[in-house]
C-alpha cells in the first residue's frame, strides 16, 4: 500500500519534473519530509557571518548548515536580518566576517564558482524592468551562460509552469507586484541551480500562484534541490518546510528539522515563545466603542 | 484644519533639513538661489521707482507675466511631486471646501510664497506715483500672490492626472526637454538681434499682448493707473480678480474630483519576441549591449542625453558666433563636442541600472562583459554620427584636408571618453534619476561629487587626447600629414584607451560590485 503511494507519487512527480526545468530526478526516490539517507552532502555552510551598519549589529554570528533536498525555512520578525543574512549568502553584501560554503566553494573567495550553483531572488530590489518578461527570462539565462536554444525552451516551460504566459510579451514595469516577484523567481531557477535562496518569496503573490510556486519548488526539492526561503508567513513555512531557522536580531535561536523545532506546538507558537515581545492588547477598551 | 495643514507643511519642511548633510547642503542652496531671485527682482523694481511709468511700465509687465505663467508651465512639464495631494487626505472625511481651503493657505509656506511677496511688495515701490496707482499696487500684493500659487497648485494637479501613467509621464519629460532647448535657440538668436535699436520695441510690443492677458493684467492695472489711464487700470484689475476667481474655482473642482478617482492605471502596450535580443550571437557581453540598447530606445532618462547630443555644439557655438568668431573655424567644433558627449553619456551607467544591478553580481557575470555591454550604444551610435559628420564639417571649414584630423580628434575621444567612463561607472557611481522618474528629477544626490566626477572625466579624456588635438591644430597651419598623424594618433591611442578601460573597469567591478549594490541602494 505504501508502495504503491511512493511510486504513485513519483510518477507525478516526473510529470511535473518534464513540465517545470527542474533538474531531472535522480534515481534516488525519497517521499517529501521523509528522512534522507546518509551521509547528506551539505550544500550551504555559513559560519560565523557578522554584518555591522554603524553601530547596529544586523547580523550577530550565524551559524547554519542546509543539506542537499532540504526545504529550509528562515523565519523571523521584521529587521531580525534575515535579508542580510541571504544578501551575504548570495554574494550581494560583503560580510564583516564569517565565511558561507556553497556546494564546497567559499562564496566570498571563489564568487564566480559559488554563484553558479545558486539561483537567487532578493527582496526589494528592482528588475530590469523596461524589459518584457520574456526578455528578462533571456536576460537572466544568457548570463547564467545558457545556449539560446534552452533558455528559449526554459522561458516557455517557466511561463506556462508559472501561469504568466500572456504577460511575457508586457514590459516587467507594468507589472504588479505579485506578477514582478513570479517572474523574478523563474528568473532564479532558469539555470536549474543546485541550490535556490529566496527571500520573502511568497509575498505579494496571490494564494493561487503561491500554491502553484509551492509545487514547482517541492518537485525541485524531491528530485535532490535545494530550497532556503525567508518568510515571516508562519504558517506557510510550516506547511511546506522540513527544516526551519528562527532568527531575532540577527542571531538563530533554534534550528533543524521542522518537527525538532516546534515539537508539540505550531511554529507560530514556538517563534513567539523565543522572540518574546507579546505585548498584551490591555487598554484598548476604546476600539470597542465607536465613535462617530 | 488649517491649522493643522499649516503645521504638517512646517513639520515636512522641517523634516527635509534632518536629512543627510550633502543634502541639507542642497536644500539650502536651493533656498538662497530662490530667495536670491525675488532679492534681485526686489531690487529692480525699487529702482524702476526712478524711472517714467511710461519706460518702467513694459518690462515689469513682460516680467510679472512671465513669473505667473512661470507658476502654470513648470509644474506641468516637470510633474512636481506634490507633499499634499490632495488625494492623500480622501481617507480623512474632511469636506471639499475645507479641505481645498486648508491645502491652498498651507502653499503660503515656502520659498515660493516668500519670493513672490518679496517681489510684488518691489512693484508696490515702483507704482508710489499716484493714489489710486498705490491702492491698486497694494491690492495687487495679494492677488499675486494668491493667483500665482493657486495657479501651481491647480496645475499640480491637472500633471498629476495627465501625467500618471509611465509613459505619459516619460513623453512629457520629453517634451519638456524640448521645449526648454528651443526656448535657449530662441533666446539666444534674440540676443543675436540687434538690441540697442529694437529691444525697446519688441518690449513694448510683448509688454501690449501680456498686460491683456490673465498673467499680465494684475502688474499692469497699477502701471496703468501710474500713467492716468484709469479705465484702462480698472478693466485690467477686473481681469486679474476675474483670473483668481476662476483659478479658485478650478482648484475646488479639482480637489472634489481627485478625492474621489484613484490613480490612473498605466496602459500596458504588448511587444512581439525577443526583440534587440535577437540580433548578437548569444554571450553575457552582447545580452548586456542588447539591454543597453534596448534601454537607450526605451527609457526617458537615456533619451534625454541622446537628445542633448546633437543640440550642445549648437548651443556651445551660438555665443561663440554672437561676439563673432568666422562660422568656418566653429564648424570645427560639433565633431569634438559631440565625440566628448558620447563617451561621457555612459560614465555613470551603472547607476542608471539601480538596484537591478543585482542581477550581474547573483549570476556571477564578469566585469569585463559588463563593461563591454554598456559601452555598445554608444559606440554604433557614435562612429557613424562622428564619421558623417566630420564628412559634412570639413567642407564648411573650407579645406577637405582636415578631415582626417576631424576625425582623428573624434573618434579619439569617444574611444578615450569610453574607456574612462568604463572606469569611472565601476568606480564612482553617484546617484543619478531613478529608473521611471522623470529625467529632469532631481536625483537625490551628492552634487559637488557628482560635479567634480563629471568634470574630471571631461578634464582626462581631453589630457588623454591632448596629442590628437595639437596635431590636428597643427594641420590647420603646416600642410596636411599632420592631420594623419592625427587621425593615427585617435585611432591606435583611442583604441588602447578603451581596451585598458574595458579591462581596468571590469577588474574595478569584480571586485567592487557589492559595494556597487551598496551605493545604489543608498540612492
Amino acid at each position: 500500500m505504501k508502495r504503491q503511494a511512493a511510486s504513485k507519487s513519483t510518477g507525478s512527480r516526473t510529470t511535473a519534473a518534464t513540465k517545470t526545468p527542474v533538474r531531472k530526478a535522480p534515481a534516488r526516490t525519497t517521499t517529501p519530509r521523509a528522512p534522507k539517507p546518509k551521509p547528506v552532502e551539505t550544500v550551504l555552510s555559513i559560519e560565523g557571518l557578522v554584518k555591522r551598519f554603524g553601530d547596529t549589529i544586523a547580523v550577530a554570528g550565524i551559524d547554519l548548515s542546509v543539506d542537499a533536498g532540504s526545504f529550509y525555512g528562515i523565519v523571523g520578525p521584521n529587521g531580525a536580518g534575515k535579508t542580510t543574512t541571504l544578501s551575504m549568502v548570495t554574494g550581494l553584501l560583503r560580510p564583516d566576517a564569517g565565511r558561507v560554503v556553497v556546494h564546497g566553494v567559499d562564496v566570498w573567495t571563489d564568487p564566480v564558482a559559488a554563484k553558479r550553483n545558486m539561483g537567487v531572488l532578493p527582496d526589494r530590489l528592482r528588475l530590469f524592468d523596461r524589459l518584457t518578461g520574456a526578455q528578462l527570462l533571456f536576460y537572466s539565462g544568457t548570463l547564467r551562460g545558457l545556449s539560446d536554444e534552452t533558455v528559449r525552451a526554459r522561458t516557455a516551460d517557466l511561463a506556462s509552469a508559472f501561469g504568466f504566459e500572456d504577460a511575457l510579451n508586457r514590459l516587467v514595469t507594468d507589472y504588479s507586484a505579485g506578477m514582478s516577484k513570479k517572474i523574478a523567481l523563474a528568473a532564479a531557477m532558469i539555470h536549474s541551480p543546485r541550490i535556490l535562496i529566496l527571500d520573502e518569496p511568497f509575498e505579494s503573490v496571490d494564494p493561487v500562484s503561491a500554491a502553484n510556486v509551492t509545487q514547482i519548488l517541492r518537485s525541485y526539492v524531491d528530485s535532490g534541490g535545494t530550497v532556503v526561503v525567508s518568510s515571516h508567513s508562519m504558517d506557510l513555512i510550516q506547511r511546506i518546510c522540513d527544516h526551519v531557522a528562527v532568527v531575532v536580531n540577527g542571531s538563530i535561536l533554534d534550528s533543524g528539522t521542522m518537527a525538532s523545532v516546534r515539537g508539540e506546538k505550531t511554529l507560530e507558537e514556538r517563534f513567539v515563545e523565543l522572540a518574546g515581545g507579546r505585548t498584551s492588547v490591555e487598554g484598548m477598551a476604546w476600539l470597542n466603542s465607536f465613535s462617530d | 484644519m488649517v491649522e493643522q495643514l499649516l503645521r504638517l507643511k512646517l513639520r515636512l519642511l522641517g523634516n527635509a533639513f534632518r536629512r543627510s548633510p550633502w543634502r541639507v547642503v542642497g536644500l539650502v542652496l536651493g533656498l538662497a538661489s530662490g530667495l536670491g531671485i525675488a532679492i534681485v527682482a526686489f531690487t529692480a523694481l525699487v529702482g524702476a521707482r526712478l524711472l517714467d511709468p511710461g519706460v518702467a511700465a513694459p518690462p515689469v509687465e513682460v516680467f510679472g507675466a512671465i513669473v505667473v505663467l512661470g507658476f502654470v508651465i513648470v509644474p506641468l512639464v516637470f510633474g512636481v511631486d506634490d507633499i499634499l495631494d490632495p488625494r492623500r487626505f480622501s481617507l480623512f472625511g474632511i469636506s471639499t471646501s475645507r479641505l481645498a481651503t486648508a491645502l491652498a493657505i498651507s502653499a503660503l509656506l515656502g520659498i515660493p510664497a516668500i519670493s513672490l511677496t518679496l517681489i510684488s511688495l518691489g512693484q508696490v515701490v515702483t507704482w508710489t506715483r499716484n493714489p489710486l496707482s498705490i491702492v491698486l499696487a497694494v491690492v495687487a500684493v495679494p492677488v499675486i500672490v494668491a493667483t500665482c500659487l493657486l495657479a501651481s497648485r491647480v496645475s499640480t494637479g491637472v500633471a498629476a492626472f495627465v501625467l500618471s501613467s509611465r509613459r505619459s509621464r516619460d513623453s512629457a519629460g520629453l517634451l519638456g526637454f524640448v521645449a526648454l532647448a528651443l526656448f535657449f535657440i530662441v533666446f539666444i538668436a534674440f540676443r543675436n538681434a540687434n538690441w540697442q535699436q529694437n529691444a525697446g520695441a519688441i518690449l513694448a510690443g510683448t509688454a501690449r499682448v501680456a498686460s491683456w492677458t490673465p498673467f499680465g493684467a494684475v502688474w499692469a492695472a497699477p502701471a496703468d493707473a501710474a500713467q492716468g489711464e484709469l479705465g484702462l487700470a480698472l478693466v485690467r484689475e477686473l481681469i486679474a480678480l476675474v483670473f483668481l476667481g476662476l483659478l479658485w474655482l478650478a482648484w475646488r473642482t479639482l480637489v472634489k474630483y481627485m478625492l474621489v478617482t484613484q490613480p490612473r492605471s498605466a496602459e500596458a502596450r504588448s511587444y512581439h519576441g525577443l526583440g534587440l535580443f535577437r540580433v548578437l550571437p548569444v554571450s553575457p557581453a552582447s545580452v548586456i549591449a542588447e539591454r543597453s540598447f534596448t534601454y537607450w530606445i526605451r527609457d526617458a532618462r537615456y533619451h534625454a542625453s541622446l537628445l542633448v547630443i546633437p543640440i550642445i555644439p549648437f548651443v556651445l557655438m551660438l555665443p561663440l558666433l554672437v561676439i563673432g568668431i568666422p562660422g568656418n573655424i566653429l564648424a570645427l567644433m560639433p565633431v569634438p563636442i559631440m565625440a566628448l558627449f558620447l563617451g561621457w553619456s555612459v560614465h555613470n551607467d551603472t547607476a542608471h541600472d539601480h538596484t537591478a544591478i543585482w542581477l550581474h553580481i547573483v549570476s556571477g557575470t564578469s566585469g569585463r562583459s559588463d563593461r563591454i555591454g554598456r559601452i555598445v550604444p554608444p559606440l554604433v551610435v557614435g562612429l557613424p554620427l562622428l564619421v558623417i559628420a566630420s564628412i559634412i564639417c570639413a567642407p564648411i571649414y573650407g579645406d577637405e584636408g582636415i578631415l582626417p584630423a576631424l576625425l582623428g580628434v573624434g573618434l579619439g575621444v569617444l574611444l578615450t571618453g569610453l574607456g574612462l567612463s568604463s572606469i569611472g561607472s565601476a568606480q564612482f557611481p553617484y546617484p543619478a534619476v531613478r529608473p521611471g522618474d522623470s529625467p529632469f528629477a532631481a536625483p537625490q544626490s551628492v552634487a559637488t561629487m557628482s560635479a567634480l566626477i563629471q568634470g574630471l572625466s571631461f578634464f582626462v579624456t581631453i589630457v588623454l587626447m591632448s596629442p590628437a588635438f595639437v596635431f590636428a591644430a597643427l594641420a590647420l597651419f603646416i600642410p596636411s600629414y599632420w592631420a594623419w598623424a592625427s587621425l593615427l594618433y585617435g585611432l591606435v591611442f583611442g583604441a588602447l584607451f578603451l581596451w585598458l578601460g574595458i579591462n581596468w573597469g571590469g577588474r574595478i567591478f569584480d571586485r567592487r560590485s557589492p559595494e556597487i549594490l551598496g551605493a545604489s541602494m543608498r540612492n
